[in-house]
């Protein structure tokens, strides 16, 4: 089975969280949730800015390292775009819960997960946004990321943009970078063998696909990258089209 | 009204096109919810909805329908008061947020003699007096200058339904009908079903009426409206629906 790049999104589905979205692309799905702003045990709260809490749940099985190591990254990138300053002593809980993930011939062995523990990170962060922008929570600005997988043979390379797990693992480096609205990163993971040129050409890349207002940038850079796949546009449609169902009396 | 407002949709961080704002020349520029100033001279939205304008008014604000409900000052909401201490309630406006206090003196004609006894689940219909980030919301059951309830007290008897923030908007505008595209009320109210209705702005409607089948129902037809964004033609629909089985 061929996994969707394009992604999809359902938002504010359940109807006991402040927001929520589920989010796919790639073959993975992950159901976001937020609650918040609400009250935070006294041993946890902080007294100038908003306790964020980052949740991230396998799709099988208890979390561990790997899952903090996830938690981690999210948590350090939401409390740049959430306005923490606006909510002191209060807790914003945002819980990822992974339900699907692409097949490979080792599912549910953790050993070889382990090595591809980044490629869930773009879903994640763009549910977390979405589950945010759901939950009305006020926030700095939005962020949209993207991987990107590097193929090289010695000459020759190629850019796989939103690669598949099978081109994740087999690419000799692979990268995850967001930006916020205004083209600003916000999370630069790479792992692997890469060159200074070779990461310099992703970051530009990554940040075409981000950027709305970056869309034409020369042919080099676009080798290997097709047109689609902009995510600020992905999220503007779907927010808009939730923004005018629940507006739909207002003239 | 629709003359001097325009829309468009907008996410968080978006650049406002100046030109889009209103002018005016003598009115400070009013910011709504929504919208944060960021000095020295730069206004961006912080929730995804639709921008709205009014020239006349000279503000700006974002409308949207989500999430929380969190406390402004001047909002009416439905309060459930959780336990009582020397001389104030503690109030729940929304769950899991922290409890909101209503001093006991600030009901109408309460002296430190004859004080309210309202005891855990009591519902209360308040206005928000202090509205601090950094302090829990304060509510009052009377008002401050005439000293009258003015329609805010206990609610007694009824039941409360849960709302979406932007439906409580919709019930609380001055016009429902011609704003709020809302006729449910008025239809119920036409077909000749007596009820009482209090609308709290944290996504809490009160209802009473005659009958508890009469209450649960009129409170059903107001959620059915919310979730499934009936138009005016479906609503009037409902309301003949339910004031036959009434």
């Amino acid at each position: 089975m061929v996994a969707s790049k394009e992604p999809s999104v359902l938002l504010s589905h359940l109807h006991r969280a402040d927001g929520s979205a589920t989010f796919s692309q790639n073959g993975y799905t992950v159901i976001g949730a937020v609650n918040g702003p609400i009250e935070v045990p006294r041993r946890h709260e902080l007294p100038e800015e908003a306790v964020i809490e980052v949740l991230v749940r396998p799709a099988a099985g208890v979390g561990g390292t790997r899952e903090r190591h996830l938690e981690s990254i999210l948590h350090s990138t939401l409390r740049q775009i959430i306005l923490v300053h606006n909510f002191p002593r209060h807790l914003i809980q945002v819980t990822l819960q992974i339900t699907n993930t692409p097949e490979n011939k080792n599912t549910g062995s953790k050993v070889v997960q382990a090595g591809s523990h980044l490629a869930i990170l773009p879903a994640l962060l763009q549910t977390a946004v979405l589950a945010l922008l759901s939950a009305s929570m006020p926030l700095a600005t939005i962020l949209t990321s993207v991987s990107i997988a590097i193929h090289a043979d010695g000459k020759s390379r190629k850019l796989i943009t939103h690669p598949s797990l099978k081109e994740f693992e087999s690419a000799s480096s692979v990268h995850i970078m967001a930006f916020t609205s205004h083209g600003e990163p916000l999370v630069v993971e790479s792992q692997g063998t890469f060159t200074l040129e070779d990461w310099e050409e992703v970051f530009e890349t990554v940040k075409a696909l981000c950027h709305a207002e970056h869309n034409r940038i020369d042919d080099n850079a676009m080798q290997g990258v097709d047109g689609k796949g902009n995510m600020l546009e992905f999220v503007k449609s779907a927010m808009g089209e939730k923004v005018a169902q629940d507006l739909h009396w207002h003239t | 009204m629709a003359s001097t407002r325009t829309s468009t949709f907008v996410l968080p961080g978006d650049r406002l096109d100046p030109a889009s704002l209103p002018s005016h020349p003598t009115l400070p520029l009013k910011l709504g919810p929504g919208l944060r100033h960021i000095p020295p001279n730069t206004i961006t939205p912080t929730v995804a909805g639709q921008l709205c304008t009014d020239k006349r008014k000279n503000a700006v604000w974002v409308e949207f329908n989500g999430g929380r409900y969190i406390p402004t000052t001047g909002d009416l909401v439905i309060a459930t008061i959780q336990n009582s201490a020397v001389d104030i309630f503690y109030a729940s406006v929304s769950d899991y947020a922290p409890k909101a206090t209503l001093p006991q003196l600030s009901f109408e004609g309460a002296t430190k003699k004859t004080r309210p006894q309202l005891s855990f689940g009591a519902l209360v219909y308040a206005r928000v007096t202090h509205a601090n980030k950094h302090m829990d919301p304060e509510l009052e059951c009377v008002s401050q200058s005439t000293g009258k309830s003015e329609g805010l007290g206990p609610l007694t008897g009824g039941m409360v339904f849960d709302i979406s923030l932007g439906m409580a908007r919709r019930l609380m505008l001055p016009k429902p009908v011609e704003q709020g595209a809302l006729v449910i009320l008025d239809e119920l109210g036409g077909q000749g079903v007596a009820f009482e209705i209090a609308v709290g702005r944290n996504g809490k409607v009160w209802v009473n009426s005659n009958s508890v089948k009469g209450t649960i129902a009129i409170g059903r037809a107001i959620q059915e409206t919310d979730e499934k964004a009936l138009k005016i033609e479906e609503q009037r629909k409902l309301a003949k629906k339910v004031a036959r089985e009434i």
